[in-house]
């Protein structure tokens, strides 16, 4: 007994330290890769996808509220408060607001690491994509906050308190890092192509330059009230000197990730706003267009009213943007749904088509709308009715409208170009009814800058006058970057303007 | 059963009657607790006096009659009397030491080692099996709440266990911003196991309250923050004895928020037949129109008139808990036994939820020359069936006048209580007994305990021990929801499933060599051990979001994709660690501890580390001549000691980012990886808390009043958390050695009899503790960062921080209004206070009168503010009482200003004629003023009551079955006095780990009262 007793003791002992190293080694992680495991293609699709998700879910729901696109039923009345009411510090809140800050530094940060490898591996087409992709979040940073961290942005622990750089130069650096990652996917290698790991173009060069291009056009006219025009021209120069022109009839940045019918699986926009998987719906009963748009489309006698919205009783209603008062006439029942398969007889309709309708990242009726923009001021060759035209019909197409509608629509004088009184106006009309809650973030910008079309105002507005201008620095951001969101002064979302809104 | 048999035959062999005899008797005198033999123990006959004592063997021989007592006295042992009866002519007696004496208590020390109490230079307090079941609660940690001093203990709501809620504990306040591992370790019977909360409360002796790292430094990284020493019962030697208990005991809601009862539903003062919010007219007392036309076309209607009482009430069950405890024990020389077995039966008082708990425990030891075996096994098998949050706060906002008792019969599809009839598909308020019964969460849980521990004496002072613990859980859980078809998107419901599967393991092996050596007036002990621990666990889920048919909850029948995750971790760590005890003439100790702990979850580099502690103690009393024998001083001791002890709480696999497909991924073919957004730091060292402990303990006329103090100041510097970081560096966390935290904690305990006779005692404790937490520094000269919602780490204040938003005021606090009334909130919240209450205190009596006892504990916690997210909601529906102060009219916002002159110079005067509306926009908007539902979380309550009586022995003699028999009254949280702006809820309630956080997914609290019987057979 004794000595059995002994022997177990130290060889339970010689255990511990024999097989010490062995014993402690197993920490690694037996349930997720690292980065060291995962090629480019492995991630790029979840970045391009997370720009995608941004765009058309929490950046498109914003806009299109503060665009004069969408309201809310009677019994929703207290829902979207804090956009009715354009509450900076509850949309700047961690807990409740809207995380569009942290969304884009986290999505930059994919690219970052993206762009990190693939120029270690010298896989430039990667490295291309990655650019482009971080100068359009730049891009909407500056719309949304105008002064943003940039050079010492996404380094991890290297600035711990990024510094901010002024709104104007983060949008040239963004132009340059356009130009930068056009040249990069033009002089990649074949063998790099991404193929379907690029879930927008597949991987094609041409499309990726028009797009770069495109998004420098849209940064361009953003500018137009600036009288930075040497700027301008200088970079309208450079991509006319790259040459491949811009995204036009039938050439969109959609993504198609190959959506299911099944839960987080779906076209976010569709499962968000319009049914989840097991036929739920939650935005769908709320959200209603505005009473302003209605009209527009009423008065204009569009036909694109009827592939989007239901009639109520045979007349299409909408509702009051930030209406206080529980007032039956705005209830769900008695007001025009967006309409989707279920209320067409199981057919696509202007916004909801199918669960697996593609993301819109840029549609080429925004590009076509932004060329006709660009032509009137001059700056691009061109005849600004052709494009004007091509984006109408483009937009009728997305539209579900058909094709020979186009005509007649086209010849009433409240629609032509030729007849407009006021030619940048009418584009911008158009441009808005084309945009409608799908880039709804290009049709706000456009109204801060221009101050068309004339949306009225959230009648829970703080004032009269009060406009939404911007977005205040989030709190997650005043509490880790005190010291530089303090530099930047006033952000009150109806009193400080972007710089290129003047 | 045999038992009963040989009872049986002990009557029979009684009742046919014996004469008197003179016998010889003889046997041995033995200590219970190690079985080891008494040399020069008192044989006393009583009838006789006649004396006899025990040999060097601990054996005795005298001759006595049948029926006659004999008493067995030994110093330091309590005396024993038995009856010689007639079967047996040996007798051997068992004695139980006197431990009463505060010079000379036992404590399990660290590693489950017994220790004086005297030599320790740290605080530990001993809870004993009485006083821990006082409240006969389900889960023994309650059972601690106030007790002892420095610890808080809370219940911590979760959405699963609604009616097995979870514990958050906390020794001596907390000392790390990572709130999780601010859990003490819990050591039963020397093995450290992750939880107790499914341990049968009555197999439990005592338990050891170590506080603070000083006191468990040898348990390394967990015992930084304590340890909980539980000692389950052994059997008695000699006497075979079986015991049987039942509790019944039932639950009623209480302190739910006040809700109006004068408007009813609508908007804007019109009434609405489809609205839940209660904006509409006053009550009438009319029949309206309720909800839309039934299926069968025929329209509801409802009485549109206040209710006599709160109709959320009828939403509640009373509760009932049943526990049935046996338990069988006993022993000889060299062996012991305890058996029990337990169940536990759970009525929630939300109507469906119920749980189950059914646990037996073996404990069992045997002696073989020197080697001392042990060996505990204990198997629990828990169920619940409980359903998450949302019916109570779903009832919150609906109007008065419902008549939720009719609610129950939604299944009928033309009532209209059917979710498909329920107010309209635009609104969002659901009808609760829908909810409760449509989502269900359920677990099945299996947990074995046990361990084996060897101890072999080589010799007299040289002892090895050997323990080997295994603890294991199996929980297999689902969580469903019924799917509910309607052509209406709003209405449909999507049936869902999840299946779990959560496996943990532990298994946790000491090698502990004990020396021990007196040089004279000199005493030394040396212990050298070896720690390896060995943590797995497994999670594996899988399931369906869609499924296609309702009450058929399998994956296997759904549209869509399957959803399924798995992960698994392992934890290994090796610890060495000395302790070395140094002793003069038995009343000044000197104690030094290290340890070195290896662990697996940091880098090669860092994952070794090495941590010193020293403590002394000096008894006074004993030392100083003139206090030796004092009548009034019997017992005095100061102590004090210092520990640097490390810490490491970082999960394994923490050093590197992973990647894992979100957003839907994979697409079929297509994967897309992101990286963790937490950034990774390869570099993380442990974190170390250094603790310093002062106090003072005296036992006054003869230990009739003891009196014990501590002061304890604590410094965890570089801990190990995720630090919020900028998210401009592309990160929204990052794993960090920063921030630090200091604790000053008192801590005061004062126990004595005020009457001390043979029949009536009456005791009285009290604990008092008062912890000053102060956050030094947090990270990258960050001055805040939120912990939780409301909750916040401030440089220079307490942690938690309340901080809540507040109304614009003027200079002098008035509200400011605008021209049209409207209250404006401040852009930043404004720090309120602590949320963790900083003055604590235990009250304790208890009377003890002839068979007669009656057990109090009161509690009372003072100094901490609480939020409750529930009642702004309440605000928005308009069924809180604020919002009808006014009767729904126009009026002056009290004590407000306006503003008469620019924005820019203000000049502010009082407000005398703007109106404020008084309609939903503004009552809405002062909901969401969180300091309006915020208060002081200051309470009083009686926690426990327990009134017994147990059965005199005068009415036990006539038979031999029964040895005791007792019956009782036992209530919980009978009684509570809360601060007076405090409406909103129990004080202590918890979110999250978050206190004083109430939130709209706990459950109200319950009171409890219930019945007792006790009977040993």
């Amino acid at each position: 007994m004794k000595t059995s007793i002994k022997i177990f003791i130290l060889a339970t002992g010689l255990f511990g330290l024999s097989s010490c190293e062995k014993f402690l080694d197993v920490n690694d992680n037996p349930n997720a890769p690292i980065n060291e495991n995962l090629l480019l293609s492995a991630k790029l699709p979840a970045a391009l996808i997370s720009t995608v998700n941004q765009e058309t879910g929490q950046m498109n729901q914003l806009a299109a509220l503060w665009a004069g696109y969408w309201g809310t039923t009677s019994e929703a009345t207290n829902q979207f408060f804090k956009e009715k009411t354009y509450n900076g510090v509850a949309i700047r809140g961690t807990r409740d607001g809207i995380q569009i800050w942290e969304g884009s530094y986290n999505t930059l940060l994919y690219y970052q690491l993206i762009k990190e490898q693939a120029q270690k591996e010298g896989a430039l087409f990667y490295s291309g994509i990655a650019k482009i992709m971080q100068a359009w979040h730049f891009l909407h940073l500056v719309d949304l906050y105008n002064n943003v961290p940039f050079e010492e942005a996404l380094l991890g622990t290297q600035f711990l308190t990024p510094k901010y750089e002024n709104g104007k130069t983060v949008y040239e650096k963004s132009l340059q890092l356009i130009t930068e990652g056009v040249n990069d996917i033009k002089s990649a290698s074949s063998l790099d192509a991404p193929g379907k790991a690029d879930v927008i173009f597949e991987g094609n060069r041409q499309l990726w330059a028009k797009f770069g291009n495109t998004l420098k056009l849209r940064a361009l006219l953003r500018q137009s009230e600036t009288g930075n025009d040497a700027y301008i021209s200088a970079e309208i120069a450079r991509i006319n000197q790259e040459g491949s022109g811009f995204l036009g009839l039938g050439e969109n940045a959609y993504a198609k990730p190959g959506y299911l019918n099944s839960k987080d699986k779906m076209n976010p926009f569709w499962e968000v706003n319009y049914r989840n998987a097991g036929g739920q719906t939650t935005n769908h009963i709320s959200l209603r267009p505005t009473a302003y748009i209605i009209d527009q489309y009423t008065t204009l006698k569009d036909p694109r009213l009827a592939t989007l919205y239901t009639s109520v009783n045979g007349t299409y209603k909408g509702v009051l943007f930030g209406n206080p008062n529980v007032d039956a006439q705005y209830s769900a029942a008695n007001t025009s749904a967006f309409k989707g398969p279920v209320e067409n007889g199981g057919k696509a309709s202007g916004l909801f088509k199918s669960f697996d309708q593609p993301s819109v990242l840029l549609a080429s009726f925004e590009s076509l709308f932004i060329q006709a923009e660009a032509a009137l001021r001059g700056w691009i060759p061109g005849v600004p009715k052709t494009f004007y035209e091509q984006g109408i019909a483009e937009s009728f197409k997305y539209m579900e409208v058909a094709a020979s509608n186009f005509a007649a629509y086209n010849q009433q004088s409240s629609v032509s170009l030729d007849a407009a009184p006021d030619k940048l106006k009418r584009i911008i009309e158009q441009k808005w009814l084309a945009l409608n809650s799908i880039s709804s973030l290009e049709a706000w910008s456009d109204y801060r800058r221009l101050g068309f079309p004339e949306i009225p105002n959230s009648l829970l507005a703080p004032s009269v006058t009060a406009r939404p201008l911007r977005l205040m620095y989030p709190e997650s951001e005043r509490q880790t970057n005190a010291q530089q969101t303090g530099l930047q002064g006033n952000d009150e979302v109806t009193e400080s303007k972007i710089w290129w809104d003047k | 059963m045999n038992k009963k048999v040989t009872l049986f035959m002990i009557l029979f062999m009684i009742s046919i009657g014996v004469s008197a005899q003179v016998r010889t008797i003889s046997g041995k005198v033995i200590d219970q607790k190690s079985g080891a033999t008494l040399p020069g123990a008192t044989v006393l006959r009583k009838s006789t006096k006649e004396v006899v004592s025990t040999d060097a063997e601990g054996k005795y021989t005298i001759s006595a009659e049948i029926g006659e007592l004999l008493s067995f006295s030994y110093t330091g042992y309590v005396t024993a009397e038995l009856k010689v009866d007639a079967r047996k002519n040996t007798i051997n007696a068992y004695l139980e030491e006197n431990v009463n004496q505060l010079s000379e208590i036992v404590v399990t020390g660290a590693l489950g080692i017994k220790r004086q109490a005297r030599e320790l230079g740290t605080s530990a307090q001993v809870v004993n099996s009485e006083n821990l079941n006082q409240g006969k609660t389900v889960n023994p940690l309650f059972g601690l709440t106030s007790k002892v001093a420095g610890l808080r203990i809370n219940m911590n709501d979760a959405t699963t266990g609604k009616t097995d809620p979870l514990i958050q504990i906390r020794l001596r306040g907390s000392r790390s911003f990572n709130d999780e591992k601010n859990n003490p370790i819990y050591v039963v019977d020397g093995v450290p196991v992750p939880d107790i909360g499914r341990l049968n409360p009555n197999d439990i002796e005592n338990i050891t309250v170590l506080k603070g790292a000083n006191a468990a430094a040898l348990y390394g990284s967990e015992g930084v923050n304590g340890a909980l020493m539980i000692s389950t019962k052994k059997g008695s030697r000699g006497k075979g004895t079986v015991s049987f208990s039942n509790t019944t005991s039932f639950s009623e809601v209480y302190l739910l928020p006040p809700a109006q009862n004068k408007f009813g539903q609508g908007q804007n003062g019109v009434y609405s037949a489809t609205e839940y919010e209660s904006w509409g007219p006053a009550f009438d007392g009319t029949t309206r129109d309720l909800g839309l036309k039934l299926p069968d076309g025929i329209q509801p209607q409802a009485l549109f008139g206040a209710p006599a009482k709160d109709n959320r009430l009828d939403m509640f069950n009373t509760g009932t808990t049943l526990q049935n405890d046996l338990s069988f024990s006993g022993g000889d020389e060299t062996s012991t036994y305890f058996f029990s077995v337990q169940n536990v039966t759970i009525r929630g008082v939300i109507p469906g939820d119920k749980s189950a708990r059914t646990g037996a425990r073996f404990n069992g030891s045997k002696k073989f020359g020197k080697l001392n075996t042990s060996y505990n096994v204990n198997y629990v098998f828990a169920n619940r069936n409980t359903t998450p949050d949302g019916p109570w706060f779903n009832l919150y906002i609906q109007p008065a006048n419902l008549d939720v008792a009719g609610l129950r019969n939604w299944r009928n599809p033309n009532s209209a209580a059917h979710p498909l009839n329920y107010y309209t598909d635009a609104t969002g308020a659901k009808n609760p007994f829908f909810l409760m019964d449509n989502n269900r969460n359920m677990s099945d849980q299996q947990t074995i305990n046990g361990k084996i521990e060897l101890d072999y004496a080589f010799t007299p002072w040289f002892s090895a021990i050997y323990r080997m613990g295994l603890f294991s859980t199996v929980e297999e859980s689902r969580v469903t929801t019924n799917k509910l078809s309607s052509t209406s998107g709003n209405r449909n419901v999507n049936g869902s499933v999840t299946d779990g599967n959560n496996i943990f393991r532990r298994i946790n092996s000491d090698l502990i060599l004990n020396f021990k050596k007196d040089f004279g007036k000199f005493t030394t002990r040396l212990l050298l051990g070896q720690n390896i621990r060995m943590d797995d666990t497994k999670n594996t889920a899988v399931g369906s979001a869609n499924l296609l048919f309702p009450d058929l909850f399998n994956p296997g029948s759904r549209t869509g994709e399957l959803n399924g995750s798995a992960a698994l971790t392992k934890y290994r760590a090796l610890g060495t660690y000395g302790e070395f005890t140094a002793g003069y003439h038995n009343y000044l100790f000197l104690t030094l501890t290290g340890r070195n702990d290896v662990v697996s979850v940091l880098s090669k580099e860092n994952r070794s580390y090495f941590y010193p502690g020293l403590s002394t103690s000096f008894v006074f009393s004993e030392a100083i001549k003139g206090l030796k024998g004092s009548n009034i001083l019997s017992f005095g001791k100061i102590f004090a000691s210092y520990n640097r002890t490390g810490n490491v709480t970082l999960n394994p696999y923490g050093l590197n980012n992973a990647y894992s497909q979100i957003n839907g991924f994979p697409f079929g073919g297509l994967v897309g990886f992101t990286p963790s957004l937490l950034n990774p730091n390869r570099n993380i060292k442990p974190e170390f808390v250094k603790s310093y402990e002062a106090g003072l303990q005296l036992g006054l006329f003869n230990d009739r009043l003891n009196f014990e103090a501590a002061y304890v100041y604590s410094d965890s510097d570089g801990q190990i958390f995720q630090a919020p970081v900028s998210s401009s560096t592309g990160y929204n966390n990052m794993m960090v050695n920063a921030g630090r935290l200091t604790n000053k904690i008192i801590e005061l305990s004062i126990n004595g009899d005020v009457i001390r006779k043979d029949d009536f005692k009456w005791n009285i404790g009290f604990n008092f503790t008062h912890i000053n937490n102060q956050v030094k520094t947090i990270f990258g000269g960050q001055e805040e960062f939120r912990m939780f919602r409301q909750a916040y780490a401030r440089v220079g204040e307490a942690y938690p921080l309340l901080k809540v938003s507040d109304y614009k005021r003027d200079d002098q606090g008035r509200v400011i209004v605008d021209a049209k009334g409207n209250t404006t909130t401040i852009a930043d919240s404004a720090p309120l206070g602590t949320m963790v209450p900083p003055y604590q205190m235990g009250l304790s009596t208890m009377v003890n009168f002839k068979g007669f006892s009656i057990g109090a504990q009161f509690d009372a916690r003072l100094g901490g503010w609480l939020y409750s997210e529930v009642v702004p909601r309440m605000y928005t529906a308009g069924t809180h009482p604020a919002t009808i102060a006014y009767d729904r009219q126009p009026f002056i916002f009290p004590n407000s200003v306006i503003n008469t002159g620019t924005d820019k110079n203000p000049v502010y005067v009082e407000n005398t004629t703007i109106y404020s509306k008084g309609d939903k926009a503004f009552w809405d908007a002062q909901g969401k003023v969180q300091r309006n539902t915020a208060a002081k979380s200051d309470f009083f309550k009686l926690r426990e009551l327990n009134i017994s009586y147990a059965l005199p022995k005068s009415l036990l003699d006539g038979q031999k079955i029964i040895r005791q028999a007792s019956i009782g009254f036992v209530g919980t949280n009978l009684f509570i006095l809360r601060h007076k702006d405090n409406t909103y809820g129990d004080p202590e309630s918890l979110y999250n780990q978050t206190d004083g956080y109430l939130s709209f997914r706990q459950i109200p609290p319950s009171r409890m009262f219930g019945f007792n019987i006790n009977v040993t057979f």
